[in-house]
């Protein structure tokens, strides 16, 4: 049994509408109908909340147990908000309800990262050299003239930029919308520096013969 | 801690590495992001191929792929294996 089925404490499994069912007429009807499916949808919202958070063991022992059931509430009412506001552009590609959990799943992860790195330093300000460490026997079985490559590639052909970005978000593992806010940007504007700095790599490595480019990739 | 007090590991590595793919925004992938997974489910590819740069982008973004295969399994429900899918994911 998955943690998603012992979440399930009703009959009907989530995400499966009832016979007939039709969330959208539902929610744009009037009166009891549309309580009754504003209802069903928080406490979808909330299963997908709960859900997410329960698969961030490490950020959610960070925070304590309140604040983490303060988080999901949060993140079920943001996601109620959002799947409201866009109600008119759901297509009908997918199931409605799968369509309306990954807006709880979003703000429940972006919330307890955000929680959870309150309190911790994000270094920025400095452009920090990574630790010339001896290989292990594995490490020069599995490329450590590789590793020294991409050390080298990661201070000629990056940006300061770029290179600061692919440290913070790989190697220091700072989540990627806990950076977004200390640097006042958003997921989208920090992935794509992550992107031109993996092309930037590749191409380098490439050329020194550390790698061969995928299919379609260019140089 | 910081970088350069941390260890290069063979994920960073892997990480820094990795193909990215034809370019995919994050807020791309959130909204394509129903539909991949269930096209995972049902074994079925994308006829229109519109899902293409999913892969890529999930093997680079951690937080989309966090996302991604917690969005995969809220999908599933009970009685569908979802290993299958979560493997093929991020492209595996």
């Amino acid at each position: 049994m998955t943690e998603v089925s012992r979440d399930r404490t009703a009959a009907r499994p989530a995400g499966s509408p009832e016979p007939g069912e039709d969330w959208i007429a539902e929610l744009t009807s009037d009166g009891p109908r549309r309580d009754d499916a504003l209802r069903r949808l928080h406490a979808l919202l909330l299963r997908g909340a709960r859900f997410q958070v329960s698969r961030m063991s490490g950020l959610r022992a960070m925070v304590g147990a309140a604040q983490v059931e303060d988080i999901i509430t949060l993140a079920a009412d943001e996601a109620m908000v959002a799947v409201l506001g866009k109600l008119a552009t759901f297509e009908g590609r997918s199931r409605f309800t799968t369509w309306a959990y990954k807006f709880a799943v979003l703000q429940a992860a972006v919330e307890l990262r955000r929680q959870a790195w309150s309190h911790r330093e994000v270094p920025l300000d400095a452009v920090p050299q990574l630790a010339e460490r001896q290989p292990s026997p594995d490490q020069y079985a599995e490329g450590a003239e590789l590793a020294h490559a991409v050390r080298d590639a990661l201070d000629r052909v990056l940006t300061p930029h770029q290179r600061r970005i692919a440290l913070a978000l790989i190697v220091d593992e700072v989540p990627i919308d806990v950076l977004a806010e200390r640097l006042g940007t958003n997921r989208n504007a920090l992935y794509k520096t992550l992107h031109d700095a993996r092309v930037r790599l590749r191409a380098h490595l490439a050329l020194q013969g550390y790698l061969t480019p995928s299919p379609g990739e260019t140089r | 801690m910081t970088a350069a007090d941390r260890p290069f590991t063979t994920e960073a590595l892997s990480q820094l590495t990795t193909d990215p793919g034809p370019w995919l925004s994050c807020d791309d992938c959130f909204r394509l992001a129903d539909r991949y997974v269930e096209v995972l489910l049902s074994g079925t590819p994308d006829p229109a191929d519109e899902l293409a740069a999913m892969p890529t982008h999930l093997a680079g973004c951690s937080a989309c792929a966090e996302e991604a295969a917690t969005l995969l399994l809220l999908a599933g429900g009970d009685g569908v294996d979802p290993a299958g899918a979560l493997r093929r994911l991020t492209g595996g």
